[in-house]
């Protein structure tokens, strides 16, 4: 947290400094929304997009809380994006995972009540084209990005590295995002080459040779109903490093740690350029299934954004 | 496996209402000649009181940038019209625009599309004849 305070502050001045004033120049919603991980996009993956409102020549910013809540865990997301001359973006995250059902860990020496917290520093770079302008053309904009991660891992530390997990990882990814404006639709694709177990917060990599980068595809389509309201889906592929020591340890076929690919449905609102909600209900899946009767994980999720 | 399902079927309805919206010819839903017309004059009205961007427009009578707007609207529209005036190269080569001043015009476009009533998907497909001039129009990355 100690490092988004001085974000979030420095975007409050922007609120009140008189160069923020001078309205920078994006299309509404052409910024994307804040993700999950702190990068520009949809909910669950980046997309190419460059974050904040600040288009060539411009510095912008940008700021988002985001809540996810499904049947066993929930999910705080604080996060802020700097956006320079709609070419880097340099994001932050910070990650706060209800990890409740852990109790039954107990005999592991795992606190009840449990938090993992996990630290996310991205970085994107747009490398070629125009999702918006070039609507002659079907070149998508192209960005790459990385994000690199640390979870704090608190009691439950000691099980993620028995699992073989380890407590840090960056991600590398491409993105390509192209807004098909006669038809109102935009697509992403994003190819993610990642070590990841649940985006970072059950560690990097597993036990049982499950130690290395997996090259995992994420999709988002969004239909423009109005100026100002976007609504679309998302599924987003990921590794599942860790079932096969869940396997080892739980028993063979039990699938206790299994972990399943992600999926929403969502709307995206902007009622001015500086302010968007954005709600979906997500299919998370299995997460640590061992420990909530295998059960899979649906909810709400709920973003707030502000963006100068 | 029922969400993968709901998750098909809304891609497939936003597809579906995307090829939708194309039915209908641009040139009716912006209300033919005289809608054209008539968006193109507050569009020139709306970018002179700009306080950003008038004053680009102090030296050219409104009465020529109004005409121009309209046939060139109406023929990107499919409309029955020609545009004969100055390239978008040479109209704009020495004003020294930048992407915030035309996503700005775009804006100004689409208030001007609002308050004629013209639908959002009709707007979109305007847009997108016109937002590849950006190429020709900006001049300051």
């Amino acid at each position: 947290m100690q490092c988004l305070i001085p974000a979030l502050a420095a975007s409050a001045l922007a609120l009140c400094s008189p160069w923020s004033l001078a309205d920078t120049g994006k299309l509404l919603l052409t910024g994307g929304v804040s993700s999950i991980e702190g990068a520009a996009g949809g909910g669950l993956t980046p997309w190419a997009v460059v974050g904040s409102n600040a288009t060539h020549r411009e510095i912008g910013i940008s700021a988002a809380f985001t809540r996810v809540h499904t049947q066993d865990y929930g999910l705080n997301v604080a996060s802020a994006v700097l956006g320079i001359h709609d070419r880097l973006e340099l994001s932050l995250a910070q990650q706060d995972f209800n990890a409740g059902p852990t109790a039954a860990l107990a005999a592991f020496g795992v606190t009840p009540g449990q938090h993992l917290k996990m630290d996310i520093l991205g970085a994107k770079v747009r490398v070629a084209g125009d999702a918006v302008l070039n609507s002659d053309s079907w070149a998508p904009q192209i960005a790459v990005g990385l994000q690199h991660k640390r979870v704090q891992a608190g009691s439950m530390a000691p099980v993620l590295t028995s699992l073989g997990a380890k407590t840090t990882g960056t991600d590398v990814y491409a993105s390509a995002t192209k807004l098909f404006l006669a038809q109102s639709l935009l697509v992403n694709g994003t190819l993610r080459a990642t070590k990841a177990n649940q985006n970072g917060l059950l560690g990097f990599g597993g036990a049982l040779g499950q130690d290395k980068y997996r090259l995992m595809p994420e999709f988002s389509v969004a239909y423009l109903v109005r100026k100002d309201i976007a609504i679309g889906a998302e599924v987003r592929f990921k590794p599942n490093n860790l079932e096969s020591v869940g396997n080892a340890v739980f028993g063979a076929n039990s699938a206790a740690l299994r972990e399943d690919n992600w999926q929403d449905l969502f709307i995206a609102w902007a009622p001015s350029k500086n302010f968007s909600l954005t709600l979906a209900y997500v299919d998370l899946g299995r997460i640590a299934p061992a420990l909530v009767s295998g059960r899979k994980q649906t909810g709400g999720y709920m973003s707030a954004q502000i963006a100068f | 496996m029922t969400f993968f399902t709901s998750w098909i079927a809304a891609v497939l309805l936003m597809l579906t209402s995307a090829a939708h919206a194309q039915t209908t010819p641009l040139y009716q839903s912006l209300g033919e000649k005289p809608g054209i017309a008539a968006l193109a004059s507050d569009f020139v009205d709306r970018m002179k009181a700009h306080p950003r961007i008038g004053k680009m427009f102090d030296n050219i009578k409104s009465s020529y940038l109004k005409e121009s707007f309209t046939d060139q609207f109406c023929e990107l529209s499919g409309g029955p019209c020609k545009y004969d005036g100055e390239t978008m190269k040479n109209s704009h080569a020495e004003l020294a625009i930048d992407k915030a001043q035309f996503n700005l015009v775009v804006e100004i476009l689409q208030d001007a599309m609002d308050a004629r009533g013209i639908p959002f998907t009709a707007q979109n497909r305007l847009l997108a004849k016109l937002a590849p001039m950006h190429r020709e129009i900006i001049t300051v990355e």
